[in-house]
């Protein structure tokens, strides 16, 4: 079954590298939806059927750990699965992620990791 | 310690330039910086354990083949302006949180504000208010680019230096 995705980014440049790395990676995709920022993104939950959110975190209007927060605390989007993909380097931060629910990918990033990662969320193995 | 610097910022600039957009930059001492030209440039401010911000110049002439690279377009294929600096400011703020571990270490937190193009008029101002702690240029096939690091406050200290 195709996953329908969601890609939160300020970059409509690294948006485009996402979904460059998405179709090279084997991934069964369904729908991709784009949002600038957090806020953006939500109304884009709101609005759609999604299996997965890929995230920014250094972001105007919103920024992804507040979308994050918004997600975990609503019960319609407590569930969906959410990947980082961020500049972020430090552990430590890398590790506050991790314990609200999300993984994480580091950019530069390769397609392969990013398949590895969605295949380890929800479960499959499309590649 | 400014040798340091420049070795660190330059082996993760050449890292990401290479993975990221898929050029193959070499480091040039002997080439005026042009930073002294202003051509196109972006600024990322970050607060840390020391705070600051990096500035990445770069000839017009490599932004659209950037873009390029970046998006995997073929080569006639027309990008805009706001594509160029997009990528431009894209690839300063990966740079830049992957530069500030290289520099003080992985555990260090840095809080890293949304990049900006920055005008001539702005970069000027940069420069007569403060001396860089490092600025290294990289020659690529078609132009070249400059990483310029500013620290405006706190102590800035090597807790890390990258793999040879």
């Amino acid at each position: 079954m195709a996953i329908n995705l969601l890609i939160v980014d300020d970059s409509s440049v690294m948006r485009g590298m996402i979904v460059k790395a998405l179709r090279m990676s084997g991934i069964d995709l369904g729908a991709i939806y784009q949002a600038d920022n957090g806020k953006e993104g939500l109304e884009r939950l709101d609005a759609h059927g999604i299996d997965l959110a890929i995230i920014d975190i250094n972001m105007p209007v919103m920024n992804g750990e507040e979308m994050i927060d918004c997600m975990r605390n609503r019960p319609d989007t407590s569930q969906i699965p959410v990947i980082i993909i961020s500049t972020e380097g430090s552990e430590t931060r890398i590790e506050q992620f991790k314990k609200k629910g999300a993984r994480f990918i580091h950019k530069p990033f390769t397609p392969e990791r990013i398949r590895d990662v969605i295949n380890e969320l929800v479960g499959r193995q499309n590649a | 310690m400014p040798e340091q610097l420049n070795e660190i910022l330059y082996q993760v600039a050449e890292e990401i330039l290479e993975s990221l957009a898929f050029m193959f930059p070499v480091l040039d001492e002997e080439r005026k910086k042009i930073g002294n030209v202003f051509v196109c440039g972006a600024s990322i401010s970050f607060v840390g354990p020391f705070s600051g911000r990096l500035v990445m110049l770069a000839s017009e002439t490599i932004l659209p083949d950037l873009v390029k690279n970046m998006l995997g377009l073929d080569t006639g294929e027309e990008v805009s302006l706001a594509q160029q600096h997009d990528a431009l400011m894209e690839l300063l703020s990966i740079v830049c949180g992957n530069a500030l571990p290289a520099v003080a270490g992985e555990k260090a937190m840095f809080n890293l504000d949304v990049p900006k193009i920055l005008s001539p008029e702005e970069y000027d101002a940069l420069m007569k208010k403060q001396d860089p702690v490092s600025q290294i240029t990289l020659e690529l096939e078609n132009g070249q680019t400059d990483f310029i690091l500013f620290i405006e406050e706190g102590h800035l200290s090597l807790n890390r230096l990258p793999l040879a």
